[in-house]
């Protein structure tokens, strides 16, 4: 069975870098991004270990542990902070707490994981596992079309598991003898150099695999496709049941 | 309160940064004297910021241009540049460095009997803006340098009563 570990961090870049950290290892990594969504998601998920940061906006990481302890059901699940703070009596005050580790930013993903390693065992993934699960929220079935409705915001970590959901989703469409797909990107809020990217691969993949794909996009978005070489001879339709039609 | 003007920032700030550059991005830092403000604040550019208050009250701001700044993310995140998608993929890496040499320091401070509160990072971007120091007790300025590019770190520090 899966570890879970909830990594609670407001900088983003920090999440991507525990979850890519763990990505080897047999483990689930859950985030939020400050403490009172920790806390939600310590009640929700209930995960085997918690990463946490101390300065974030909303509720600290310091105030989060305190109603961690404070309840009977979480107050057992073991924390690693990892914070940039090392002041001497800041480390004392919270270890005191109950805290399983304290780390301290700069850090590396590998001393991450050999802390982790000290409190509780991180299992390798199997050949026989996917590397990762590969999320399916992002499709739908109309008929015998599949629908990728791409999130609203586009940025590289969409992209990688866009792309990543797209792959398996395609190896799936074969097996069920589905060959049609739209795309819509109509709830994106903005027009990026990820974006872009992600329809030019979405329309490579689909190619490749003999899926027919049409595009459904806003009329803004339809004129800023045009702006890009890759993108501008792409047909665009404004709703669905339009593309339905086309495909 | 003239207790601050005795503790060495100097030689924390500047270990401070160099490891957290070291370590989290794979990029190693040279001390630059005098600092070379105008390769780090020139055109466009970011300044990352965080504050502290407490005993002490000050701020500890990293600038570096744009292009940089697009190095820095793509180092942190294990990409290209051409895949760095938006700006706030750069803020939050600026902030996070910023945060990083900013809590180093408020932990020394802390530790020299300064005891003091970390606020979370924020971001400038622009060009032609520059931050002026005003009643401060210190105003330290750091260079480093990366190949041809610079940072300017800059702390400011003023003690309460």
């Amino acid at each position: 069975m899966a570890l879970k570990v909830l990594t609670v961090d407001d900088s983003k870049t920090i999440r991507m870098i525990v979850k890519k950290a763990f990505r080897p290892y047999n483990c689930e990594v859950v985030e939020a991004e400050n403490g009172v969504e920790g806390l939600a998601a310590a009640i929700k998920e209930k995960p085997d270990l918690i990463i946490l940061d101390i300065t974030m906006p909303v509720m600290t990481g310091i105030e989060m542990l305190d109603r961690l302890k404070s309840d009977a059901g979480l107050k057992n699940i073991p924390v690693i902070m990892l914070t940039a703070e090392s002041g001497k009596d800041n480390v004392v005050n919270i270890v005191q707490k109950g805290i399983k580790d304290y780390m301290v930013k700069p850090f590396k993903g590998e001393d991450l994981l050999e802390r982790v390693g000290k409190i509780m065992s991180i299992e390798p993934r199997t050949k026989e596992e996917p590397p990762e699960k590969k999320p399916m929220k992002y499709f739908t079935q109309i008929d015998d079309i599949v629908v990728l409705k791409l999130p609203a915001k586009v940025t590289r970590p969409e992209t990688v598991e866009v792309e990543s959901s797209l792959q398996s989703k395609i190896k799936d469409m074969a097996a069920a003898q589905l060959n049609r797909m739209i795309l819509d990107m109509g709830g994106v809020s903005e027009t990026n150099v990820s974006l872009i990217k992600l329809v030019i691969t979405v329309f490579q993949h689909c190619q490749k695999a003999n899926v027919a794909i049409k595009l459904v996009a806003t009329s803004k978005q339809g004129e800023e496709l045009k702006g890009f070489q890759e993108t501008s001879q792409i047909t665009v339709a404004n709703q669905i049941g339009e593309a339905k039609a086309m495909l | 309160m003239s207790g601050i003007h005795a503790v060495d920032l100097k030689s924390f700030v500047t270990d401070s940064v160099k490891r957290v550059f070291a370590t989290m991005l794979s990029m190693r830092l040279e001390s630059e004297e005098p600092p070379d403000r105008t390769s780090a604040t020139t055109g466009r550019h970011f300044v990352g910021t965080v504050g502290f208050a407490g005993a002490v009250i000050g701020s500890v701001n990293i600038s570096v241009t744009r292009e940089f700044a697009q190095t820095m993310t793509a180092a942190m995140l294990g990409m290209s540049v051409e895949d760095i998608g938006s700006d706030e993929e750069v803020n939050d890496v600026i902030g996070e460095v910023c945060n990083m040499v900013g809590g180093d320091l408020k932990s020394r401070l802390c530790d020299a009997g300064f005891i003091c509160s970390l606020s979370i990072p924020s971001i400038t971007y622009g060009e032609s803006f520059r931050i002026q120091p005003k009643g401060w007790d210190r105003h330290d300025q750091y260079g480093f340098r990366n190949s041809h590019h610079s940072v300017l770190l800059e702390v400011y520090v003023k003690g309460v009563n």
